[in-house]
């Protein structure tokens, strides 16, 4: 048997916590989201499973995936062109009535037939809501260790306002815990208490032949959810390990949390503590290095490749292939891959979506509560 | 299945006269422009005018190259059939060489070049900044009906002594060869790109080989052995941006013309003409308040907090606050620390520019050196390091070169 580099595969869910942002997923989906200058939030789970040596990964998309689709290829930018395993794309698949995915188990249980196949004896899932540069050998290590069959990754943290203030169910769910010794005793299902709490970071590192087993059971008896049908209601049966992060995350709950969260990275210290661990791989664009041409005037800026900037830009964030005009000013932005600000614009707490074009002269002007959203390819 | 026009590229250079630059390095290999290597442009060519299937003819320091070409992928060039191999000279049963010049490197590889039995081969360099199609190449020595075409740019006839002198008639074919004349008939220089008929290249590649006497190069045997045979020899002329960086200042000055692309004709923003590189996969490039940066090139990775002015940042580059660069190349990963000056010159990859020294200074009067300090160097805090000084060994804090 040809061996496997790491005793455990991968499951990715790139839709999960979608309708927390209706801006930026109407295009596309959470994993597909631009990040950081020149990522996709797909991008930090996926590195950080193919540097661990996880190289056997399924990503289970469920709806707007053509971007996702495109951004990940054959893979080849995470090393995960592989004979044995690499990457996999499951989409929903189309029975007599088609069907998306409903919660983690639908998807898993369409799954089932590849997992029996497959040699790791370990299953290490995640969404991509959240950017972190992620230790899966560890947690792995330390579910060995503690005899889990489940091990859960937490961060002690607040529960943002934004998901606090949903009432109802609508959008996902997420949850926190109750831990003794390691264990998770008890799960609460969207909690709204404020203060630090066990928040999970909903990775989870699970024996793939229980996985199987579990979503098996959980499928024919209707149930949707992994997390609230099916270990919340086993946690006195099954040994379900907390493992504590205490690194960098960036996790996006709305569309003020992906705006702050990208604006933190302009810290010198939060951008070392997201990036400096195992390196993070994007698609490339094969773009030029940035140009800034006599008149430019930047201060406290992230900047990707393939920019020219003439204008002033003061704490935004600048995706590939940006072009700031002479005589424009950007300030508080986020602008997305190849958004152009003509000459005279004034924009402020803007988020641009890809090839967005401020005509000249324009203002907008959105406020730090609130920052304006402009959707893809339109003019203002 | 045989291919229309294989390339062959001359890798090999030892690019003696970038001194610190390629000590440990082959000169294609030799960073450009911010993110590129000199190689990425005939790559980069080759690629854009359709032709998939490059030999790399490969000899001095090749490690660098080898592992930057790796599989050829970012230049779409990993391919089932076809793609581009490294190839170094090799041993065979009836004995082992260098390779003696250009033409011997690729009579060496005569075996590769029959694998694809092309109808066309195209010979490249691999130290010049040149974008160009070479399907239009081809397509003029098609309609010629040639066996040998040369690739030749307009130089003013001042300069024209210094160069390789095709001397045409008015339909383009090639009546003489001049060698950095004294008094040139021409103002057509060679630019080192060829395309020959698969059948000349192998038959005068092949005789070449037996004369004991030949230096085996293109420029000094070949070609007047086909002048000689009346071989139908024409000149293709070529009028866009080229430039040998094999020099010190050659290098820094193409590295600022690319500031200028509106003037200087290298426009590395071109979407119809790609330039593809490996990837450094580093994050943006971070600009901090209290930063000046103007009139630029930085890409990612980079931090600056400083002062940038008119000059080419490369990945990773660090610029405490405080540190002034002007009319700098700055090549991956170096560091330059707070209170430093670095004007006019070229720092290689991995440099480190202690506290408050200073490398090079603008021009003044006669004197316009570019100071050059090799890879890995480091620099001491208050160091001096003068205009014309090509640096290859750590330098002191305090210390002066000059």
């Amino acid at each position: 048997m040809v061996k496997s580099k790491s005793s455990a595969l991968g499951i990715i869910f790139p839709n999960h916590y979608d309708p927390l942002v209706p801006e930026l997923v109407n295009v596309r989906m959470m994993a597909s989201i631009p990040f950081a200058s020149r990522y996709r939030m797909i991008d930090f789970i996926l590195s950080s499973m193919s540097n661990c040596g996880i190289d056997n990964i399924s990503v289970m998309v469920n709806n707007n995936y053509h971007s996702l689709m495109d951004h990940l290829g054959s893979g080849r930018e995470w090393d995960l062109v592989r004979k044995n395993g690499g990457l996999n794309i499951f989409p929903p698949y189309s029975e007599r009535a088609s069907k998306r995915y409903n919660g983690r188990i639908s998807a898993l249980a369409s799954l089932l037939g590849f997992l029996r196949e497959q040699k790791e004896p370990y299953v290490v899932m995640a969404d991509s809501s959240i950017a972190v540069n992620f230790d899966f050998n560890d947690m792995i290590r330390h579910h060995i260790e503690t005899g889990a069959d489940v091990s859960i990754a937490y961060k002690e943290e607040e529960i943002p306002e934004s998901l606090r203030r949903t009432l109802d169910h609508s959008k996902g769910f997420y949850y926190t815990f109750n831990i003794q010794d390691g264990r998770i005793t008890k799960i609460y299902v969207n909690p709204t208490e404020k203060g630090v709490q066990n928040f999970s970071m909903n990775i989870y590192v699970i024996d793939r032949e229980l996985l199987i087993d579990m979503v098996n059971t959980a499928f024919v008896r209707g149930q949707e959810h992994f997390n609230r049908d099916v270990l919340l209601t086993q946690l006195s049966k099954l040994n379900v390990q907390a493992y504590k992060y205490e690194g960098y995350m960036a996790r996006i709950s709305g569309i003020k949390s992906y705006f702050d969260e990208n604006m933190k990275l302009l810290d010198d210290y939060n951008l070392d503590a997201l990036f400096s661990g195992a390196p993070i791989y994007t698609k490339i664009r094969d773009d030029n290095p940035t140009r800034y041409i006599d008149g430019a005037k930047v201060s406290n800026v992230m900047v990707a490749d393939g920019c020219v900037i003439e204008g002033e830009v003061e704490n935004s964030i600048l995706f590939r292939g940006v072009q700031i005009a002479k005589g424009a000013k950007v300030k508080n932005c986020i602008l997305m891959q190849d958004t152009v600000v003509e000459s005279g614009a004034s924009i402020e707490y803007l988020i641009a979506d890809k090839n967005v074009k401020v005509s000249a002269g324009k203002e907008m002007k959105g406020a730090d509560t609130f920052p304006l959203f402009i959707a893809k390819n339109h003019t203002v | 299945m045989a291919k229309e026009m294989i390339a062959m590229l001359l890798a090999g250079g030892q690019g003696s006269r970038l001194y610190a630059l390629t000590q440990r390095l082959a000169k294609p290999a030799v960073p450009f422009g911010g993110k590129y290597r000199i190689i990425d442009f005939p790559l980069s060519n080759c690629v854009n005018s359709g032709i998939d299937t490059v030999g790399i003819l490969t000899q001095y320091q090749p490690l660098v190259l080898n592992e930057y070409i790796g599989n050829g992928q970012p230049w779409d060039l990993d391919r089932l059939y076809g793609g581009v191999h490294v190839l170094p000279p090799y041993q065979r049963a009836t004995g082992s060489d260098w390779y003696k010049g250009t033409a011997n490197a690729i009579y060496q590889n005569l075996d590769f070049i029959e694998r694809y039995d092309p109808k066309y081969v195209i010979i490249l360099s691999g130290d010049q900044i040149c974008k160009q199609d070479y399907s239009d190449f081809l397509k003029f020595h098609k309609e010629k009906n040639a066996e040998f075409s040369v690739a030749v740019m307009e130089v003013p006839w001042e300069e024209a002594p210094r160069f390789g002198l095709m001397v045409a008639d008015e339909d383009d074919r090639i009546t003489e060869f001049q060698e950095k004349p004294k008094n040139p008939k021409s103002n057509l220089a060679s630019m080192g790109i060829y395309i020959f008929n698969w059948d000349i290249l192998k038959k005068y590649l092949t005789e070449d080989e037996l004369d004991p006497q030949s230096e085996n190069d293109f420029g000094n045997n070949i070609i007047p052995n086909l002048l000689r045979d009346n071989r139908k020899m024409y000149a293709y002329h070529f009028s866009g941006y080229w430039k040998d960086v094999g020099t010190i200042s050659s290098l820094w000055e193409a590295n600022m013309e690319v500031l200028d692309p509106e003037h200087s004709g290298i426009n590395l923003f071109d979407e119809n003409w790609k330039i593809y590189s490996r990837n450094s996969g580093m994050t943006g490039h971070k600009i901090n308040a209290g930063a000046v940066v103007e009139d630029s090139m930085i890409t990612d990775g980079c931090r600056v907090a400083g002062t940038v002015k008119h000059s080419v940042l490369f990945a990773g580059v660090k610029v405490e606050a405080g540190a002034v660069i002007e009319d700098a190349v700055i090549m991956g990963g170096s560091e330059i620390k707070a209170g430093a000056i670095v004007k006019h010159c070229i720092l290689a990859e991995n440099v480190v520019i202690g506290e408050n020294a200073v490398v090079g200074a603008m021009p003044e009067g006669e004197e316009c050196g570019v100071a050059t300090v090799g890879p890995g160097v480091v620099i001491g805090e208050n160091a001096k390091i003068g205009p014309n000084a090509m640096v290859d060994k750590n330098v002191k804090g305090g210390g002066e070169q000059w």
